[in-house]
């Protein structure tokens, strides 16, 4: 237990929020743009991501706590700090986790004009929200809070493990408008999902008339456990069979879903330029290997009525505690089902209105190449909002882009969300010949001591770029 | 030539960014202090005896002795074996027979050995005002493990004589305090 509650407290400084790339979004010159906005612009002729290093993204985040401040260095009692973080954080504060890894990614101009893009990416996302109410019963138990209602329905988390197959189209519709769309294919190694529950647990003293001293009341509980690609490794201890178990189904072995990205850029003039894109719309349908657990009721506990019954030489008295442990699982049954269920994916929205300025070409060939994606530097605002179990979480962001002749861009950003107020992040990416690479990290302010920051996000990869 | 130093510039000045992150004025050697010390309360047994269970209901003859068994399963888990600092029994009688009782609770293992034992005296009282007699039995130290190898308790009410023609009740209540630390 108490390796499991260090485990959960390190977590909190090697993982952070949502799954927003801020950087990254409207970010032309790196082609993994495209995976934000399947409408973005697109300015070579094609590009090779170099497999498992085109995009490395990480993304750990806990809106309420920072490693700081459950580890850092203090003459206060780590465990008065950490009751203390228990009871000022909020039951709609959370941890998320996101990991991504490209397989690998290619795209090219067609004669028609359509860029196409395809893929393989692997993805891993978690969030789960603060249960203060648990916490504060596993932390403090029942003597102090008798009479209060501990909420089971805050048990609330999801977790993903899938790997995305997907292919886009993305074309210069009109000399303003390019539009694109993605088409993606989803297969599930691993899913868990508890959201939805209910039910609360009381500890209330009793009176005269009460059987016994307490009564310990669950009232209409109904808490749900749904996993798929879990029951099939469940009993499996060798680790050697659930790895190659797990990398079997990452290419088409467990669950199976689709989904759609659309987005676009429209230049309103020569110096405004708009963009949006609606990301991972779409469904997972688990069916194989799939066990809900479910348990649902109402109990009150008073402890054992001893009856005292005259018994024989040799004759055994009533099987109390049983009957007591089969009655509780009657009126709280636990049901395992096998049914399947569909996940709806976490939905993205990103949309970005930006001004373009300067020019990065001061020379003759200006008459030649008007067009907006020549400004050589752009200010701009960015809203991003992801759709998770509580609600939607959002990002605004103001951003700075600018271009450094033709070889390297940048681009810097503020953003504010869920986390923080402070946070600022920096892209850059930089060619070599044909061989481009880029890094991207936010919360750049906390890289002093990471331990303080409540989200780290960082993205990094290499490409084969070929321009036109 | 200008580009160039730029971008080496902006590339060296990311990298020192990135390698000189890092994490300090924590002291990740806490996390051997953490203690997790939930207090928590549960119910135990309740039973209530009338005057008339201390007579044979066949015989007629006094039954000076009433005893009664149940299983607490939980008690020699491995969870309350290694996490129980402090276990605080807390027993209340009210009785109405015009008998003082003694009351033990013998706890035995799964083998049937005696692994605890405690005993109290429950004043006597009268149906028209009913005496309240408490008893605390705090349990530390070396008895928690002898506490935590029972998986049942033996309760037997005796009274000192014949109980025919009283009336009253004997009634029981009770939960126990389990302080944890783990």
């Amino acid at each position: 237990m108490k390796i499991l509650f260090t485990c959960i407290l390190s977590l909190l400084g090697a993982v952070a929020i949502c799954q927003n790339k801020q950087i990254l979004y409207g970010f032309d010159e790196i082609p993994q743009s495209l995976m934000l906005n399947p409408g973005g612009k697109v300015s070579q002729r094609a590009h090779f991501g170099i497999p498992l290093l085109s995009q490395i993204h990480l993304n750990i985040g806990s809106s309420g706590v920072t490693v700081f401040d459950i580890f850092g260095e203090s003459s206060v009692d780590i465990n008065t700090r950490i009751r203390d973080k228990i009871f000022e954080m909020k039951n709609t504060d959370f941890f998320t986790a996101t990991q991504q890894l490209e397989i690998f990614n290619l795209g090219w101009r067609a004669k028609n004009g359509i860029y196409f893009s395809g893929g393989i990416y692997q993805e891993f996302d978690f969030i789960s929200y603060f249960p203060r109410d648990l916490a504060i019963l596993g932390w403090e138990g029942n003597r102090d809070y008798l009479g209060y209602e501990f909420d089971l329905g805050e048990l609330n988390t999801t977790g993903d493990l899938l790997t995305v197959y997907h292919f886009g189209a993305n074309k210069q519709l009109t000399d303003k408008l390019t539009a694109g769309i993605r088409v993606k294919l989803y297969s599930s190694m691993f899913n868990f999902k508890s959201v939805d529950n209910q039910g609360t647990f009381v500890t209330t003293l009793g009176d005269e008339n009460s059987e016994n001293i307490y009564e310990h009341t669950i009232t209409n509980a109904d808490v749900t456990l749904q996993t798929s690609g879990y029951a099939s490794l469940r009993d499996d201890e060798n680790d050697v069979n659930i790895a190659s178990e797990m990398l079997g189904r990452a290419f088409f072995g467990g669950n199976f879903g689709l989904g759609l990205d659309i987005g676009a850029t429209y230049d309103i003039n020569e110096k405004w330029t708009a963009s949006a894109s609606i990301l991972d719309f779409g469904t997972i349908f688990h069916s194989n290997d799939v066990e809900t657990y479910r348990a649902y009721g109402s109990y009150t506990l008073d402890g054992i009525e001893l009856i005292f019954p005259p018994l024989s030489a040799g004759e055994n008295t009533f099987p109390y505690y049983n009957n007591l442990e089969e009655e509780i699982e009657r009126e709280i049954p636990i049901d395992t089902l096998n049914t399947g269920y569909t996940q709806m994916r976490p939905v993205k929205f990103y949309a970005s209105l930006g001004y373009g300025f300067g020019k990065s070409r001061g020379d003759a060939c200006d008459c030649f190449h008007n067009k907006s994606d020549d400004h050589q530097q752009t200010v701009g605002i960015q809203y991003f909002s992801i759709i998770r179990p509580k609600g939607p979480q959002m990002a605004g962001t103001l951003f700075y882009h600018r271009k450094f002749g033709d070889f390297l861009s940048a681009k810097a950003t503020y953003t504010v969300d869920s986390y923080s107020y402070s946070n600022i992040g920096l892209g850059v990416t930089g060619s070599i010949g044909k061989f481009g690479m880029y890094l991207a990290a936010d919360n750049l302010l906390k890289y002093g001591n990471l331990a303080k920051a409540n989200s780290v996000s960082l993205q990094v990869g290499f490409n084969i770029i070929i321009d036109e | 030539m200008i580009k160039i130093n730029l971008k080496f510039f902006i590339f060296v000045a990311l990298c020192c960014l990135f390698f000189s992150a890092c994490v300090k004025d924590t002291d990740f050697d806490q996390a051997d202090d953490i203690v997790l010390s939930p207090v928590v309360e549960l119910d135990l047994i309740y039973f209530n005896l009338r005057a008339s269970d201390f007579v044979d209901t066949v015989t007629g003859n006094p039954r000076l002795t009433v005893t009664d068994t149940t299983e607490i399963e939980f008690l020699d888990g491995s969870f309350l074996q290694e996490n129980l600092a402090r276990a605080e029994f807390y027993f209340k009688f009210t009785n109405s027979i015009p008998r003082s009782f003694e009351v033990d609770f013998q706890f035995l293992s799964e083998a049937n050995d005696t692994t605890y034992t405690t005993q109290t005296v429950v004043n006597e009282g009268s149906v028209s005002s009913p005496v309240i007699t408490e008893f605390i039995e705090n349990v530390e130290g070396e008895q928690i493990l002898q506490l935590t190898s029972a998986d049942k308790v033996v309760v037997s009410v005796t009274v000192p004589s014949s109980t025919v023609n009283v009336s009253g009740e004997l009634n029981l209540k009770s939960k126990t305090t389990y302080f944890l630390e783990y």
